[in-house]
């Protein structure tokens, strides 16, 4: 399976990557590749192992087998603090975030460690504690929040927020490490439906914008479909089908997948999926 | 030979059932009892009053004490503190039980009274019968200690593995939310456990008492020793420890015979054989990444946790009027009290200090160190004898003594990088039993009791101007402690405190903040104890024992372990409030304050910000409150303020 086709390396790429827990196989020789400025889906089903190949591109978790690199370079016994000042940003199915700081104070600490790294250690001696932010750095957080329509919480601890909101900071603190490639685990959930499509209008802005190239995990196959130039689809964590949206939705193995043999001719696997998570939601509520 | 092992086997079975009722209490309530010393001691010291001071019949007293009074006493504190310490988080649950393991013991010596004789007789009748089997030597009270570790055991695993109240109570460790949704109360079965568990506290108290004595001390000893086969059990497995516990007490008393009665080493040693045990299992377990924090329940249980009473408070820097006004307060105390007072003000300054290490360590970092008051004493000591023996200038003494003593922070603080918090917790108590142990005691700085002499600079030998002196130390340190919370790398604590992983995928390094941390609240408290050190006039390791640290924090936490000033507060109370009591009051109240910061940090249960925070919240919810009556036109909703922030 191949990726997009281009001169210059994708930003980030898996290579016949096969995780192993034990006797389970999560992962089995994947292959994935995000180009430049481009948004790659990848979808599948509960336990197909879409984490888990995000915790190997991001290195949180070292692949038994196979490569990964950033921009050609091999990556694959890189740290991920080290991929992440590569321009490697990710956000998390349930958020990593940090309830001792304020909204405002998220994205300001993921802007220094892009733009003003020493500071950790030179704010000590010269008083930075003290001394108000630069004009750039408060137009650039301030833009961000702005962005992600996150201005009214700035002053708020983030523990208690609300869980769509939360997910919208981890994107504005990944945000603000200007990244080369961002990897979104479930971008869309806790969000009402106007809230995911001003996600979309955000993530494809983005991307025209700054470039960055977006690589997303999404139970909401519609978004996918929608914003994605290139879809993957994981089932049982082996690469079962990979092309444009059109392709990946006639898919026959797709299909199967998401609907088993008995597949129904008149429910695609996208308006399957939406159901299921429509019923998973009122199943919550 | 056999005799030692005979003799270390009783020692092993007394630290096996203490570890025994840490484990069972553990896994069932996801507390570790820091206070279970003290209960041992209040057990034995109920004991001790019925049987010698009451009269009453030795196995009457021994009932009475061990099977009604430690159940009893279990129940209670199960009702007031530790049934709202499941959802806490680890620090609340430390500080709380290290809060009780201060309160209880004074709370006991006020009701019944202060020893002075601290030995105590066991539950062997008096003469002690001694038997002679094999050629060996064994008392009865080595015979009943064996007896009651039989008797623990074997009832013990009946009730666990074939009763219906087992099965209850192996449900509760599985997951108390499924426990609850079969029809089982979870708080009804914990209650059990409890009253179990302090049962064996009774019993491992009135077992070792003929031996370590009837003293606080000799009881946290006991706790302290069997927390290193707690650790060994990797604090679950209750076979493991039982073994680990009973092989500890083999090597403690076979060493002896290997080792000169008479040297220093031995002295240092011999004590030192269970700790070491800890530090080996603990480095083992480390390295085998197997030191983490374990889960606590089941899937269910952690799915439905909410994180009640502990949402952290953002920190955004306002609320200066406070601190600024107690420092002036505090700066005002030596320009109208006497002599004496202004000392003791000039004392809990310098402890500020030392206190400000826990605040950076714990409050900021979220790192529970037990350890501070060792950097503390190193400081102290590297410092008197910088001044003393090579005659340096005493402020530069104490600078440099703090400099030196960093490393060992920083080495503390790579090797617990990777640990869960409650394992951190106790490889600092450890390493500060180590330091005690083998260098506190060492003849070169421990000088029979009396220490080293420490100079203060010839232009603040008396005690106003030192205690400027100490105070205006205080200041700086306190602005680089709000400067530090304040800037990036504040921040970035605050982020590695609160998420590695979310930290490593935005490029932030855990390894080198903690080590930040760690360097900058080892020099804060080598700095602190320098102080303490130059307001004494002398260092002296036995202001310096880890058990007192213990107290520092409680004190720390009662007040607030995040706000700066509250380690001014909590120094200036710890130094001054006993002198207080003991001035203004009869003899008999002179531990009241010792109860009071125990109790504070108990208090922790249910308030983990801190009494100080407390009130500052109820202030402000005061005078909003008062200006909402001034101005009803102003009544609109507002975004909540973060709490408990005064710098």
């Amino acid at each position: 399976m191949t990726a997009l086709a281009g001169t210059t390396p994708p930003r980030i790429e898996a290579r016949g990557v096969t995780v192993r827990f034990g006797g389970l196989v999560a992962l089995d020789s994947v292959d994935l590749a995000v180009p430049p400025g481009a948004v790659v889906g990848l979808v599948g089903p509960n336990g197909a192992g879409k984490s888990t190949l995000f915790a190997v591109l991001s290195g949180l978790l070292r692949p038994s087998s196979g490569a990964v690199l950033m921009d050609g370079r091999d990556v694959t016994s890189v740290s991920a603090q080290a991929r992440a000042r590569h321009g490697l940003a990710r956000t998390f199915q349930h958020p990593e975030l940090f309830p001792g700081l304020t909204v405002r104070q998220h994205v300001v600490l993921a802007y220094r460690l892009r733009h003003a790294r020493r500071r950790i250690w030179t704010d000590l001696v010269t008083a930075g504690g003290f001394r108000r932010a630069g004009a750039e750095e408060d137009r650039r957080v301030d833009g961000i929040l702005a962005a992600l329509r996150l201005t009214p919480y700035v002053h708020l601890p983030v523990a208690g927020l609300p869980l769509g909101t939360g997910r919208l900071l981890e994107i504005a603190r990944a945000l603000a490490v200007d990244p080369n490639v961002l990897l979104l685990d479930e971008p869309s959930s806790g969000l009402d439906a106007r809230e995911t499509d001003e996600l979309a209008a955000t993530l494809t802005g983005l991307v025209a914008e700054h470039g960055v190239s977006l690589l997303l995990v999404e139970h909401d196959v519609e978004l996918v479909l929608g914003i994605s130039d290139f879809v993957h689809v994981l089932d049982f964590g082996v690469g079962i089908s990979a092309g444009t949206p059109a392709e990946v939705r006639a898919d026959p193995a797709v299909r199967a997948a998401y609907l088993g043999t008995e597949e129904d001719e008149h429910d695609g696997p996208d308006e399957n999926v939406e159901h299921d998570r429509q019923d998973e939601e009122r199943a919550t509520a | 030979m056999l005799s030692y092992v005979v003799a270390g086997l009783a020692l092993g079975a007394i630290y096996a059932i203490a570890a025994a009722s840490l484990v069972v209490t553990h896994v069932s309530s996801g507390v570790f009892n820091f206070a279970f010393g003290a209960m041992a001691f209040a057990v034995a010291r109920f004991y001790y009053f019925l049987h010698i001071e009451q009269g009453w019949p030795l196995p009457l007293a021994a009932v009475v004490a061990i099977g009604l009074f430690g159940p009893a006493l279990g129940v209670l504190l199960y009702a007031v503190l530790f049934r709202h310490l499941r959802q806490r988080s680890p620090l609340v649950k430390i500080a709380a039980t290290i809060g009780l393991s201060v309160a209880l013991p004074p709370l006991v010596n006020l009701a019944l009274g202060q020893l002075v004789n601290v030995t105590a007789p066991g539950l062997a009748p008096q003469p002690v019968a001694v038997y002679r089997p094999f050629g060996t030597v064994v008392d009865a009270n080595q015979l009943i200690t064996y007896a009651g570790l039989a008797l623990v055991l074997l009832v013990g695993t009946a009730l666990l593995r074939f009763t219906d109240t087992g099965l209850r109570v192996r449900a509760l460790v599985d997951s108390p939310a499924l426990t609850a949704m079969s029809g089982v109360s979870p708080a009804r079965v914990s209650l059990g456990v409890w009253a179990f568990s302090a049962l064996l506290a009774g019993l491992a108290g009135v077992l070792v008492a003929p031996t370590a004595g009837l003293s606080v001390e000799g009881m946290t000893f006991l706790m302290a020793a069997a927390f290193a086969a707690v650790v060994a059990a990797r604090l679950r497995s209750l076979p493991t420890a039982v073994g680990v516990a009973l092989a500890m007490g083999v090597v403690t008393s076979v060493i002896q015979r290997y080792l000169d009665p008479e040297s220093a080493l031995s002295a240092q040693i011999v004590p030192s054989v269970p700790f070491l045990f800890m530090l080996a299992f603990l480095l083992a377990h480390a390295l085998r990444g197997r030191a983490g924090d374990a889960p606590t329940g089941g899937v269910l249980d952690r799915a439905i946790r909410t994180e009640s009473g502990t949402a952290p408070t953002a920190t955004t820097g306002s609320g200066y009027v406070a601190p600024l006004l107690t420092i002036a307060v505090v700066a005002c105390l030596p320009l109208i009290l006497d002599d004496f007072w202004t000392g003791l003000v000039a004392t809990g300054i310098a402890l500020a200090t030392a206190l400000l290490s826990c605040t950076l360590v714990t409050g900021e970092g979220g790192m529970i160190w037990l350890c501070q008051i060792t950097f503390a004493g190193l400081g102290a000591l590297f410092a008197a004898d910088l001044a003393t023996n090579s005659g340096w200038p005493p402020l530069a003494a104490v600078l440099v003594s703090a400099v030196c003593v960093v490393p060992v922070g920083v080495v503390l603080g790579l090797l617990t990088i990777r640990l869960g918090n409650l394992y951190v917790a106790l490889v600092t108590l450890t390493f500060g039993l180590l330091a005690q142990n083998l260098i506190f005691m060492r003849d070169r700085f421990y000088n029979s009791g009396q220490g080293i002499y420490m100079p203060r600079p010839e232009w603040a030998l008396d005690n106003r101007t030192f205690a400027f002196l100490s105070l205006a130390v205080f200041c700086a340190l306190g602005v680089f402690a709000v400067n530090l919370r304040r800037s990036t790398a504040g921040l970035a604590v605050t982020a590695v405190r609160w998420s590695e992983t979310g930290s490593r995928t935005l490029g932030l390094g855990v390894v080198p903040v903690k080590v930040l941390v760690s360097a900058v609240a080892t020099f804060v408290a080598a700095v602190g104890g320098g102080f303490l050190a130059l307001a004494y006039q002398s260092a002296l390791p036995d202001s310096f024992s880890p058990f007192t640290g213990l107290v520092w924090l409680a004190v720390l936490v009662t007040v607030g372990a995040r706000p700066v000033v509250g380690a001014l507060v909590a120094g200036l109370a710890f130094a001054v409030l006993p002198s207080v009591f003991q001035t203004y009051l009869p003899t008999r109240w002179a531990e009241v304050p010792v109860i009071m910061f125990g109790f504070g940090a108990v208090m922790l249960a249910r308030d983990p910000e801190g009494v100080l925070a407390m009130h500052a919240r109820q202030l402000r919810t005061v005078s909003g409150w008062l200006r909402t009556r001034r101005t009803p036109a102003a009544d609109k909703p507002s975004a909540p303020t973060p709490q408990g922030e005064l710098v």
